[in-house]
Order: C-alpha cells, then sequence, then structure tokens
C-alpha cells in the first residue's frame, strides 16, 4: 500500500484535499472503532497498513488504512492472503485493484495468516466504507499470528498519533 | 474504429511546429535536443542510476513485461525510468480480469490473417498470424497490441506518482508531433476522466463537433517501494478492424464475475512511425527529470534471459495457472438465479428443452456443477439422480483443462447420455475447440488446433523465439 498516498492529487483535488482536513482534526463519526479484544493496541505502517494486537500480543488483525482506501479511490477486487501462509514484515500478502492500478498489500510484521475476510471477495467497497473495522462486516483482510520477530516489529509502528502526523505530512508535500 | 490517415505526415517536431502545440500550462522548457542515442549493452549494472532510460529491441510480451518487472522490482527505489517496447500481436488483459468474458478465444486461436498485400505481418510462416494472450501484472482491462502500438512504461518513486502525470508527458509527446491539430481543436490530444489519452476528430455530425478516440490506455501497479504507470500508444496499427471481434467472448450474457470489466472505447491510431514517436517521449522524459540519463539503452532478447529473474518472470507470465488459474471467482448460469436475475441470451435450440446449467468457478477450478435436464439413453433411469451424479463428479476440474465438453460429460455421467449438443455449446462457450469428431481411430495432420484452451495458448507460446530460447537452455516450459 505504499504508493497510493500520493496518487490522486491531479486526479482527484478535492479528495486530496479532504484527506489533509482529516487528517489533522479527525471526527469520530468518520472513524471505525475496534470492538474485538479489550485493551487491543493498534500501530501503523508507512505503506499506509494497521495491525490490531490483542494485549498478550499473540495474534492481530491487519488491514488498510482510511487514509490508504481513501487515497485508492474505488476499490473493485481483493487479492486475498493465503491462509497458512507464513510472512515476513513487508512481503506483499495481496493486492486490491482500484481505478487501474493494481496494489501491492504488505505485510506489517512477521507473522502466520490464520484467516482472511472473504466478505471482501463479493464487496471489495467494503474497504472504502470500514477500512479499519476489524468486526464481521468490517474491511479488515486477514486474521494473523504474531511470529517472535513479529512482536518486536509491531512495537517500532507508529502508534495512531504518529500516524496521523506522517499522514497530514504526506498531505502538505 | 477510424484510421486517422490525414496525420499520416507529421511534421519533424518542435521546429515546424510553432508554441500552439505546447500547453500554456506546461512547466517544462523546450529546448532542442539531439536526438538520444540507443546503445544496445548491458542494463543491469545501470539499476541503481538515478535516471534510466531502456529500449527493447524484442516483440515479445512476455519477455517485455518481464523486463519491465524486473525494473521494477530491481531499480534503485529512488531512480526514475523510462521503457519503450512494441510487442507482437497480443491481447493484453489485466490483473483481475477473466479470458472468457473479456477474449473471444476462437477468434484469438484463429490468428490474423494476412495483409491484402501479401507481406506477412510477422515471420510465422505464411499463415495467419498467431496472437498471444497475456495477463500483465498491473490493473486495467484489455488491449490489443501489435507492430503499430508502442508502449511506454515509466517506474519512478512513490512520492512523485500521480496517474496522469506521465500519460500527460506522452500528450506532450505526442503533441511535439502535430498529432494535436490546434488549429482544428484546442483540446486535440489530452488525457480523460480515465487516465487515457484520447484524441478529439472534428466531426460535424456530433452536437460538439467533436467525435472522440482512444489512442492510449493506462494501468498501474503499486509496490511498497516503486510505482509503475505503463501505458499503450496506438500509431498505425493496420488491425483496428478487427480489435472489436477479439475482445468479446460469447459467454458475456450468462455470466457474473467478480474483478474488472473492461470498458469499451472508439480507437483510432494517431499516426506517425514507431521510432519519431520514442524519440518524442524520450525527449519529453528528459525535459521532466533532467539529461542524466545519457544515452538510452537498447534490451536484446539474449541479454534479457541472462537476468535470472527475467526467465522467472517470463516462465510466470506464460504459465496458463497465470494466464487462467488467476481469473477471479464467477458464476456461469443457463437461467438467472436470485444473485443474478438477468434475463439470459437464448441459448442454441439443439440443446434440450428443460436444460439449465450452472458452474461456479474459482481460480479456474470448478467449485460447483448444477446440471438439469439432460436426455439419458437408457429408460427408466431416474434422470434427476443422473443429473445430480454427473454435477458433482465435475466439481473439481480445472476449466482450462477441459479439452472437449461432450467427452468430460460422458465421462462423469454414469448412464449413456446424449451430451454432444450441450458438449459443443460449452465448448463454444468457453472458447475451446475439441479435437475433431471420432478423433480415436485417425489423428488428422495439424490437430493441434484442438484441445484446452490452456493447451491452445501454452503451444501457441512454445513457437516463439523466446520459448525457443528458453528451451534451448534446458528451460522446461
Amino acid at each position: 500500500m505504499a504508493s497510493i498516498a500520493r496518487c490522486l492529487r491531479v486526479a482527484r483535488p478535492a479528495a486530496f484535499s479532504a484527506v489533509s482536513r482529516s487528517s489533522a482534526s479527525r471526527t469520530p463519526a468518520a472513524r471505525c472503532f475496534s470492538v474485538t479484544a479489550a485493551n487491543a493496541i493498534k500501530r501503523y505502517t508507512k505503506e499506509h497498513e494497521w495491525i490490531d494486537v490483542t494485549a498478550d500480543k499473540k495474534t492481530g488483525v491487519v488491514g488498510i488504512t482510511e487514509y490508504a482506501a481513501r487515497q485508492l479511490g474505488d476499490i473493485v477486487y481483493v487479492e486475498l492472503p493465503e491462509e497458512g501462509k507464513a510472512v515476513a514484515a513487508g512481503d506483499a500478502i495481496g493486492a486490491v485493484e482500484s481505478v487501474k492500478s493494481a496494489a501491492d498489500i504488505n505485510a506489517p510484521i512477521s507473522c502466520k495468516i490464520t484467516q482472511v475476510n472473504l466478505l471482501l471477495e463479493d464487496k471489495p467497497d467494503t474497504i472504502n466504507k470500514v477500512a479499519e473495522d476489524d468486526s464481521h462486516g468490517g474491511g479488515w483482510i486477514a486474521k494473523v499470528q504474531l511470529t517472535e520477530d513479529g512482536v518486536n516489529e509491531f512495537d517500532a509502528l507508529m502508534d495512531e498519533a504518529a500516524y496521523a502526523e506522517f499522514t497530514s505530512e504526506e498531505g502538505d508535500h | 474504429m477510424t484510421l486517422l490517415t490525414r496525420l499520416g505526415t507529421l511534421p519533424r517536431r518542435v521546429s515546424s511546429t510553432p508554441k500552439l502545440n505546447c500547453p500554456p500550462s506546461s512547466p517544462f522548457s523546450r529546448p532542442s535536443r539531439p536526438p538520444t542515442i540507443h546503445q544496445r549493452r548491458a542494463y543491469a549494472p545501470l539499476l541503481h542510476h538515478p535516471l534510466q532510460i531502456y529500449r527493447s529491441s524484442s516483440a515479445d510480451p512476455y519477455l517485455n513485461l518481464s523486463i519491465e518487472h524486473h525494473l521494477l522490482t530491481r531499480s534503485d527505489p529512488d531512480s526514475t525510468i523510462l521503457f519503450l517496447y512494441t510487442n507482437r500481436p497480443c491481447v493484453v488483459i489485466g490483473r483481475n480480469q477473466n479470458p472468457w468474458l473479456e477474449v473471444n478465444l476462437h477468434a484469438l486461436r484463429e490468428g490474423l490473417p494476412p495483409p491484402p498485400d501479401g507481406t506477412p505481418q510477422e515471420a510465422g510462416g505464411g499463415g495467419n498470424t498467431p496472437i498471444s494472450l497475456v495477463r500483465r501484472r498491473s490493473g486495467g482491462g484489455t488491449v490489443f497490441h501489435d507492430a503499430g502500438n508502442t508502449n511506454y512504461s515509466v517506474i519512478c518513486p512513490p512520492r512523485i506518482f500521480d496517474r496522469d502525470r506521465h500519460a500527460l508527458m506522452v500528450v506532450r509527446a505526442l503533441q511535439s508531433l502535430g498529432v494535436a491539430a490546434p488549429l482544428t481543436h484546442p483540446n486535440a490530444v489530452r488525457v480523460n476522466e480515465r487516465h487515457d489519452i484520447v484524441l478529439d476528430r472534428p466531426d460535424g455530425e456530433t452536437a460538439n463537433g467533436v467525435r472522440t478516440f482512444k489512442v492510449s490506455g493506462s494501468a498501474y501497479k503499486l509496490t511498497r517501494t516503486r510505482a509503475l504507470h505503463h501505458g499503450t500508444c496506438l500509431l498505425g496499427s493496420g488491425n483496428l478492424g478487427r480489435v472489436g471481434g477479439l475482445l468479446r467472448g460469447p459467454l458475456g450474457g450468462f455470466v457474473k464475475a467478480r474483478g474488472v470489466e473492461s470498458v469499451r472505447s472508439a480507437i483510432c491510431n494517431v499516426g506517425g512511425g514507431r521510432e519519431e514517436f520514442e524519440e518524442a517521449v524520450v525527449g519529453e522524459f528528459v525535459r521532466m527529470y533532467g539529461d542524466g540519463a545519457g544515452e538510452g539503452v537498447v534490451i536484446g532478447e539474449e541479454e534479457a534471459l541472462r537476468q535470472e529473474e527475467v526467465v522467472k518472470g517470463v516462465r510466470e507470465l506464460m504459465d496458463a495457472e497465470w494466464i487462467f488459474g488467476q481469473t477471479p471467482g464467477f458464476v456461469f448460469s443457463t437461467h438467472p438465479t436470485e444473485e443474478d436475475p438477468r434475463e439470459r441470451p437464448a441459448v442454441e435450440w439443439s440443446l434440450p428443452d428443460d436444460f439449465h446449467a450452472q458452474l461456479t468457478v474459482r481460480h479456474g477450478e470448478i467449485q460447483s456443477a448444477r446440471f438439469a435436464g439432460f436426455e439419458y439413453r437408457d429408460f427408466g433411469v431416474d434422470e434427476a439422480c443422473e443429473d445430480g451424479i454427473l454435477s458433482t463428479t465435475l466439481a473439481g476440474k480445472r476449466l482450462h483443462h477441459i479439452k472437449d465438453w461432450r467427452r468430460t460429460l460422458k465421462q462423469a455421467s454414469p448412464a449413456a447420455i446424449d451430451a454432444d449438443n450441450v458438449g459443443d455449446w460449452l465448448n463454444h462457450m468457453f472458447g475451446i475447440r475439441p479435437p475433431a469428431p471420432f478423433d480415436t481411430t485417425h489423428t488428422p495432420a495439424g490437430s493441434s488446433v484442438g484441445g484446452a484452451v490452456a493447451e491452445a495458448v501454452v503451444q501457441a507460446i512454445s513457437h516463439t523465439p523466446v520459448a525457443q530460447l528458453l528451451s534451448g537452455r534446458d528451460i522446461d516450459l
């Protein structure tokens, strides 16, 4: 999900400025809170993936961020990750297609894919609606089991405030 | 579908076409520069250069896309690269498209007839020119390529990527060649809302006085560290009238498919030659990014195939499991269903009256089949029960491996069945040309035309120079 960040500057200036605004002052109405695990911790990558892990850091849920989903535009197809596959941080685990672009989905940390969100096969635009919702009906992409490396990599990722700042800086370019 | 003949002779570049051709907002100065000299040399050592310009001397679509993929994955992440190539006749589908829907596989297999003047389009042995079927790694819809279509590809860091940036670069190149025809219409060549390059041609019969034709289609691939934009440009294809017939399969009205559907557009040539166009695109690329690239490099087939990753890429793209097996899920159904209540086109009159068929296909594999209404030769069989057994037996078969539906149905049926008409119709639907009837005893010469679509594709591929080069190196295709 790396490169989508600035891709629509010319094509959709309105969408772009909307993003810059909303990352500075996010309104609760525009966000989806996860409700699955108590004390879940959420982190973000520079490539615009999010991962929400349980308090014991054993399992987590992965998706692409609302910011990324807005930048990509209408998502028309999701290539889901392969269940059971062990992946390293940064590996391409799937892809989304929007507006003629096939964009890789990367593993935010080293992990094993335990479940994929089959809802996205029929309703890929769920990601445009609720990209960061990890509940049934949400736009999450995969459930994962963290490896030892994965736990360390997780700790190094951005928290919500850092990601908000990161995206607002991207928007200012 | 019209050839733009009036632009057949183009003025030579900037000096002869004054400022009118340059959009007023263009930020790029237009100094005259000498033509780029392309040298044939190894490209792998150049992958760390900040600016790189390459041209492929190969016409093989699998090889050219694999060189491009090699550049995408192995170049310095901060570098910006221009790559130009022209393919032999082929139909290229997008990463997430359905070849059974998007392509008329029968027409593809027929190939292109020799042009009326008798000169063969490609060295291919006098008969029809074969057309390759290719699935690219980028998104978007289906396009036709031939020697009259030149492709440009720009690979850049994500931070400077947007979908129009390099389409506009090509528009400026076309304008510098005089394609804009600014005296007839100020926006004659432009990028439209779908990020394609279109040509507005004067037409007295339309309300706004112009008719719009697509001359170039764009597609993108975004990785963690890189962004790729590639596009076609129709310069002088002699096959425009045939493209429509290649791009529509008979399956359309019977299928509900996931994935990406192509948008049909009227197309035309912009005129001009390949070298002229390449030169102009290189010129605009250098104006945007500077002269640091030095002289362009021509990549030859042997040089490209010395790169292990290019060979790996070619093998991936030529694999029928990629071309067909990557197809997003779809449901084929002869009758309206709850999920897809559309009225269906009329089926062949020769099919049994109450014949029903439904196939659910995922990654080319039949997940479930529901056939009903077959006619059985034995009296007294429970027809519904036999239909059920036949349907269950079909699950798990790979659609692109089926060589002849007549035989597949007969083999799947426990009772003697009249399956020839249904089998013929399904062969037609799925682009299969079955072996000649009763071929178990004698196989006519040239029977290689029959068989599964996957086989036909692999067979066509195996005759290409690149495949022969690969096989000469003991690489098993």
